[in-house]
């Protein structure tokens, strides 16, 4: 046996079509350099197997090996798993720092501290100033006005102030419902993508198909769930993943497996993982919303800071009211300032007796200097340690938020690096493949003029 | 370490640079325009709670120092009244002194008598002097004139104390005890001055002189105690003065701690903001150049 007439062609075929490859795959590459998600892609080359012809060295009777060409064994992207749960696990904290530091700021923003003639602390400085000035002249009217005027004022600004955190109570419960509504909630919709795109990838892997596009998608769904709450993945043999939601992501990363997660090959189980116990504590915005207000225990945050709100205005009540009644003889049957029944910040409201104009002075001299006295004491330090504590909150959540953000983008641009797509990268590889299609072609057409001048030389003959 | 550098890459670490930029940027300029450093609690927790504190201490100290320029106005009125009683009383010690002595006639002795009534009646409006619609000397009972026009003489007010507050846990009695030195008149036959002018009237209007010479050494007691009183608010006036400066002094250097605390300092953060703008615009020109630039802009058409 000798060397076949056309093997050379066929040689130079698979390097055509070799290149041919290599240069779409680029294409592909490159038009996808901004996609989000996309992972670059790579052509997998081999060697084709040779052909042994005994004949070419019937010396030694062990022939020669010859190379037949090269073989496109697949086309795979490039990525690394250890980069992707770096990537989501930051994602989960730094979702959570963000979905804290805007609900806390907007706690800040209803104090309306920033300036000194705004806010619960000028008006409670004002309040008592007033008191101080009845003290002086406990029979003038303009003296009562005020005190009744801005006594109204101290009442309604932490009505309004516990309003505000009422209402931010009821949207954080009405965030967290809507992301984890078992039909449409962002968490179900990530879940049931994922399951499908795993049936999708297993029938594609069984059919001998890369699905790279297909795994792009899940990992970038992925991502997205991960912003969500703590995520962990298990790939299975099949190439479908498992991924765990909350708690039990975290306590799979730590080993303990998990037995219901979330998204199991092509089926979703919301029930067992999209509850409070499993969510809280946990990072993401899920876990970051239970934080701030859990409306199941009503605890959080937020509660603590009305805790401490109702605090003040109790405080308030009791100590002016006190303060009236213990000041002198006739103190114990003067009218309480602040209704007794009144002593959370919502209620607390200026006696009603009060604003209907009386004819004599309410509070002799001795009961309002006492009221005066108050100035800078509990209800005022608490409201202020108050502020303090929202602002440091904000500070904290803000800074953890840049903390993790910065780490974000470095673990996002490691990625990147990885899988991104570079462009520089790209055009070399493309003169690179040219240049090998190039080199084919003309191996292909030396053979074509080889044959060619065989074929002449007969017929000539 | 990152060892392949991608467009997106590039291009992400760009607009992450300039975000940056902008909102420190951003800061500065908020900065600049409220002239303060903090314009939210976050932005210093603990310059936050000084600020609030300093804040109350401030009012507080508005309030102290509008209730000395009360007490002193009240003091003012008390001291000018004071010193109208005394007039009064002494010109009717001239008078008295004059009738004692045997040399006047009965009718020149009734005219100072009426004299001396008149002079009464000018004491008592004295006494009923008003500050801010309050009497001053009424005792606590600021609304009741401590004492009626005619010729009933009995003390109208108390003897309640009003005070006015200077400073934390310092309040000063700004009421002084005129009953004392006035008394309740004849009926009350409590030796006190309206007591004693009234007898001296009566002595005047009979042509009694050697009762006046009795009457003589109680009005000198009488005189002594109503100096004496005027002391006293003289002295009030006094500590009034002081506080004043003091709350003044504590005024302005609260005022200067809680500018430290939460103004901006403008020269710094002037220079911040033009380095920052710079830093901007560097990263702006940055990134419209350096991202243009690949590999496809130097390979020529021809590949």
């Amino acid at each position: 046996m000798t060397i076949p007439t056309y093997m050379g062609l066929n040689t130079a075929l698979s390097g055509l079509e070799a290149a041919q490859a290599a240069i779409d795959t680029t294409g592909q590459n490159i038009a996808n350099a901004s996609t989000p998600g996309y992972s670059r892609q790579r052509v997998n080359l081999t060697e084709r197997s040779q052909l042994t012809i005994p004949a070419l060295s019937s010396y030694t009777g062990d022939g020669s090996q010859f190379g037949t060409g090269v073989d496109i064994t697949s086309i795979t992207r490039i990525r690394d798993t250890f980069l992707d749960s770096q990537y989501r696990a930051q994602n989960t904290t730094e979702n959570g720092d963000s979905t804290s530091s805007t609900i806390l700021g907007q706690v800040q923003a209803g104090l309306a501290e920033a300036s000194s003639t705004t806010g619960l602390s000028h008006a409670l400085d004002q309040f008592f100033t007033d008191w101080s000035t009845l003290g002086a002249s406990p029979g003038n009217a303009g003296a009562q006005q005020a005190v009744m005027g801005d006594g109204a004022n101290v009442a309604d600004q932490l009505n309004t102030l516990s309003g505000q955190l009422t209402t931010l109570q009821s949207q954080v419960t009405d965030q967290y419902n809507t992301l984890t509504d078992p039909v449409n909630g962002a968490v179900a919709n990530d879940a049931n993508q994922i399951a499908q795109l795993n049936t999708q990838i297993a029938q594609a892997q069984s059919a001998g198909i890369d699905a790279n596009a297909l795994e792009d998608q899940r990992d970038n769904v992925i991502d997205d769930l991960s912003q969500y709450s703590n995520v962990n993945v298990t790939t299975q043999s099949n190439g479908m993943v498992n991924v765990s939601l909350g708690n039990a992501a975290v306590a799979a990363q730590n080993g303990t497996a998990d037995s219901t997660p979330l998204v199991n090959g092509g089926s979703v189980d919301l029930t067992d993982n999209l509850t409070d116990a499993n969510l809280s504590g946990g990072g993401g915005t899920l876990g970051a919303l239970l934080g701030l207000h859990d409306a199941t225990t009503g605890t959080g945050q937020i509660d603590n800071y009305m805790t401490t709100l109702n605090k003040v205005a109790n405080q308030l009540v009791t100590t002016v009211n006190g303060a009236i009644s213990g000041a002198d003889a006739s103190g114990p049957s003067a009218t309480p300032f602040f209704t007794t029944t009144g002593t959370t910040a919502a209620t607390i409201a200026v006696n009603p007796s009060l604003t209907a104009s009386s004819t004599t002075p309410p509070y002799t001299s001795a009961e309002a200097n006492a009221v005066a006295g108050l100035t800078n004491g509990t209800a005022q330090q608490t409201y202020n340690a108050f502020v303090t504590q929202v602002g440091s909150d904000v500070k904290s959540a803000q800074n953890s938020q840049q903390t993790a953000q910065s780490l974000l983008t470095a673990i996002g641009n490691q990625r990147q690096s990885v899988s991104g797509v570079s462009l520089d990268e790209e055009m070399t590889n493309l003169i690179q493949y040219q240049q090998a299609y190039q080199a084919s072609a003309r191996v292909m057409s030396t053979i074509d003029t080889t044959i060619g001048t065989l074929l002449n030389m007969v017929s000539a003959g | 370490m990152i060892g392949r550098i991608t467009n997106q890459m590039a291009a992400q670490t760009t607009l992450a640079g300039i975000e940056t930029s902008l909102d420190r940027l951003d800061t500065t300029q908020q900065e600049l325009s409220t002239g303060k450093r903090i314009n939210q609690p976050s932005d210093d927790p603990s310059g936050t709670a000084l600020t609030l504190n300093l804040n109350t201490q401030l009012a507080n100290l508005t309030n102290y120092s509008n209730q000395v320029t009360d007490g002193t106005g009240w003091a003012q009125a008390q001291s000018s009244a004071l010193t109208d009683i005394t007039n009064a009383a002494q010109r009717i010690q001239e008078l008295t002194t004059e009738a004692a002595n045997g040399t006047q006639t009965t009718a020149d002795m009734q005219a100072s008598a009426q004299e001396v009534n008149q002079l009464i009646d000018e004491i008592k409006q004295d006494a009923n002097t008003q500050y801010n619609g309050q009497y001053v000397f009424s005792g606590s009972a600021t609304s009741t004139a401590p004492y009626q026009s005619g010729s009933n003489d009995t003390y109208g007010g108390n003897s309640g104390a009003v005070t006015r507050t200077i400073g934390p846990n310092t309040t000063l009695t700004v009421s002084a005890n005129l009953q004392g030195v006035l008394g309740n008149g004849q009926s009350s036959s409590d030796g006190q001055l309206l007591d004693t002018l009234r007898t001296i009237a009566g002595n005047m209007q009979s042509g009694n002189s050697s009762g006046l010479n009795a009457n003589l050494s109680s009005l000198t007691t009488n005189l002594n105690s109503l100096t004496g009183l005027a002391a006293n608010v003289g002295a009030t006036q006094d500590r009034l003065q002081m506080a004043s400066s003091r709350i003044q002094t504590l005024q302005t250097s609260d005022t200067q701690v809680l500018s430290n605390t939460q103004d901006a300092d403008m020269a710094s953060t002037e220079i911040n903001f033009s380095t920052q703008q710079a830093a901007l615009t560097a990263a702006l020109q940055a990134g419209a150049h350096i991202v243009q630039e690949s590999l496809m802009n130097f390979l020529g058409s021809s590949g």
